[in-house]
């Protein structure tokens, strides 16, 4: 059998992208790590110090430890509530109903509101003294008051809540478009078979989206662990660094500290973090299909 | 197939590795930093980088000179205006505003400064904020400049004082800060409070405000230094002057008996509701919004406070001010804010840049928009800001009971923010006083010792 013959201009065309991508991204990247191993205030010369950024982040720093609780449990609340209300939106605007495409605008639409302007809105909604929460409360007479971002044991929650409300919609039209892909036809004979709404949902349609979970799940972990603006924007990582994630605290050490090495090597975590979980699972869907 | 999947994890690799870390490599990504985009409000986008390699010649040659100034947005409805006019009334020179918060201004100054890409001019504080600037070199040293133009028989020298750092004259003054207490004349006066001129007298007024509702003190803590003007006034009265200044200079711990009685007083304050709800996590910004409507009677303020009732249009017949009365001479905290300059300012783009100052901060700019500055002007001659009853109250009650440095400019940022997180922890009750001592005492000496 003739072998087909490389046609080496192909690389010429590469060319112009493979600079693109090695000096915007794998040139940083090596640089950042590179920077992660050193004590450095961003202006002055730098210090050589191994290891010593990360084995003091892991042995000697509790907010960088809290930080990192809170990025799993964000995590964890992510690929539970996020995903899972994603889905039971797009099953529902799957449906053929009047209004249908008002809807799948309508609970998109804090999708692309700017994260610094979601938290802005959440912090009068959760105002304690004039907040449309507290004051709904108080409306239908319930005295139920809540501090709810000031609070350390619900402000992560609270934020979540206001980050939830502007994250459903991207995985929601994933999803949906997920949904459009399943053959009506293999539904239609499941039915015929017997299977109830259940079976078929878990059994025909999850399956066959199979892609479209493993896109949506490897975006919400990376979003999740990149999640910054909205917590900036709420609390600043406070009350006492209850809400402290790791972006927030690369960024407070990185430019507020002057601690580059420092938040670097938080950044360099959050990269291994990121593999840890992701490449197994990206790994493992490719190897079943 | 194999490789094609090794390929596309690699990638997958790099990307994801890329996006956690932007940022964080030396090259910094402009001047809106996140945290605080939604009220950085850059006004140009010109290039912000002074150079001056780059920025050669300028109007020495007959060129033009382009100037980029970073300030605060508090300000805007001023230096607009005004720079609209010196652009005009200099066709040489041509000066491009960006404004930012209060907080976003700090940042976007660290992330410039980090990737080399200050503007000729920024907006700074005094103290350890300014400090970092003219201790790593980025800014020029205006000593010479200051001797050969008799800034001495310019500027108050107390404020060329607090605007030398690091041995050298890092800025041009722009404004010397008091802050006192800024409180509601009609609300005492239903109540029948008298000003307090003993601590006693203070708590006093502040149960009698709580029993009737009003809430005492308005402040807030998400960035933590609203509430620092409240607790560092405490420790003022538990410590005293000469121990306060002391541990400001981290020549005495800060972990010791007075500190804890302070923050056993904040968290007896927090406790009985003397302070807003939520208002740890509440914006600063907001503090005035509770004083205006008479929901809080209390609000510590500088001087400039007189500017903002001017500009919210409230009536300024119903605020007056007095020290914190925390004994001994009841000293009240002090600041200055300067404009610093670029290290590499050619000689063209410094006499540009001194020359825009002069007219931003000339008498006849005060006089017309008077309320978006920090008044009276650090100036030998200084006239006191007409319309603005308590600016003179309080710089003369400055003059008499003395002042100390306001405490994030004495703390560097990591210790301050350690400070901040102790105010929270304390509100919430997750943690002591004396823990919180400890903490803050904890956090000076791991700066000292990294």
């Amino acid at each position: 059998m003739k072998q087909e013959r490389t046609d080496r201009s192909a690389y010429l065309f590469l060319l112009p992208a493979t600079i693109i991508y090695l000096s915007v991204i794998v040139v940083p990247v090596f640089y950042s790590l590179y920077i992660s191993m050193n004590k450095w205030n961003g202006i002055g010369e730098m210090t050589f110090v191994g290891l010593d950024n990360y084995a003091n982040l892991f042995g000697n720093d509790p907010i960088f430890r809290k930080a990192l609780a809170n990025n799993l449990i964000w995590i964890v609340l992510t690929i539970f509530v996020t995903m899972t209300v994603a889905l039971i939106f797009a099953v529902i605007l799957n449906k053929r109903f009047r209004g249908r495409t008002f809807f799948r605008g309508f609970f998109y639409f804090p999708c692309v509101i700017a994260p610094i302007a979601v938290s802005i809105i959440w912090r009068w909604i959760y105002n304690p003294n004039v907040g449309f929460i507290n004051q709904f409360f108080a409306a239908i007479g319930s005295e139920y008051s809540q501090s709810w971002i000031s609070d350390p044991k619900v402000s992560l929650y609270a934020i979540f809540a206001a980050a939830l409300w502007q994250a459903i919609g991207q995985p929601m039209i994933l999803f949906l478009a997920g949904l459009q892909t399943v053959p009506v036809d293999v539904l239609e004979a499941a039915t015929i078979d017997g299977a109830s709404n259940a079976r078929r949902f878990f059994s025909i349609t999850c399956i066959m989206m199979k892609e479209t979970f493993v896109i949506v799940i490897a975006n919400l972990i990376t979003a999740a662990m990149k999640v910054f603006d909205v917590v900036q924007g709420l609390t600043g990582g406070g009350p006492n660094n209850a809400t402290q994630m790791l972006s927030t605290y690369m960024y407070s050490q990185t430019f507020q500290y002057s601690n580059v090495g420092t938040g670097t090597a938080i950044a360099c975590v959050m990269v291994l973090m990121m593999m840890v979980v992701i490449i197994p699972y990206v790994l493992f869907t490719a190897k079943e299909s | 197939m194999k490789i094609k999947r090794i390929a596309s994890l690699m990638v997958s690799i790099a990307l994801l590795a890329s996006m956690a870390l932007a940022g964080c490599s030396g090259s910094g990504s402009g001047s809106s930093a996140a945290g605080d985009s939604a009220a950085a409000q850059p006004d140009s986008t010109a290039d912000s980088s002074a150079e001056g390699e780059s920025a050669e010649s300028g109007a020495a040659s007959g060129e033009s000179v382009d100037l980029t100034f970073w300030t605060l947005n508090g300000r805007m409805s001023a230096i607009d205006p005004l720079t609209e006019e010196f652009n005009a009334a200099n066709p040489d020179i041509n000066v491009t505003v960006a404004y930012y918060d209060t907080d976003g201004i700090k940042d976007a100054c660290k992330v410039a400064a980090s990737s080399n890409t200050l503007p000729h001019m920024w907006f700074n504080w005094g103290g350890s904020l300014g400090g970092f600037y003219a201790e790593n070199g980025l800014t020029y040293d205006l000593t010479e400049y200051a001797q050969t133009n008799g800034w001495d028989n310019k500027f108050s020298a107390g404020a060329l004082s607090l605007c030398t750092l690091h041995d050298q004259l890092s800025g041009y003054p722009t404004s010397y800060n008091v802050l006192g207490i800024y409180y509601r004349k009609d609300i005492f006066e239903q109540y029948g409070i008298a000003v307090p001129t003993t601590f006693e007298e203070f708590e006093a007024a502040c149960a009698t405000l709580k029993e009737n509702g009003v809430t005492p003190i308005s402040t807030a803590g998400l960035y933590g230094w609203h509430v620092m003007r409240f607790v560092e006034l405490l420790i003022e009265h538990y410590a005293g002057a000469e121990l306060h200044d002391s541990m400001n200079t981290f020549q005495e711990s800060y972990n010791n008996d007075a500190v804890v009685q302070a923050l056993t007083k904040y968290q007896e304050y927090c406790d009985k509701g003397y302070f807003p709800t939520g208002f740890v996590t509440a914006d600063p910004n907001d503090t005035q919004m509770a004083v205006y409507s008479g929901q809080a009677a209390m609000d510590v303020q500088g001087q400039w406070y007189d500017g903002n009732i001017v500009q919210n249009e409230q009536d300024m017949n119903l605020y007056g001010t007095f020290a914190f009365p925390s004994g001994g001479t009841n000293r009240m905290s002090a600041f200055a804010e300067m404009t610093q300059f670029n290290k590499n300012l050619t000689d063209a783009e410094l006499e540009a840049s001194i020359k825009y100052m002069d007219y931003i901060y000339s008498k006849e700019s005060t006089d017309r928009y008077g309320e978006y500055y920090n008044l009276p002007l650090p100036t030998v001659d200084a006239e006191m800001p007409a319309g603005q009853p308590n600016v003179p109250i309080m710089m003369e009650t400055s003059n008499t009971n003395g002042t100390f440095t306001i405490t994030d400019q004495a703390f560097p940022t990591e210790i301050a923010d350690a400070l901040f997180d102790v105010q929270a922890a304390i509100a919430n009750g997750q943690m002591t006083p004396a823990d919180g001592a400890a903490k803050i005492q904890e956090a000076i000496e791991a700066y000292h010792n990294k």
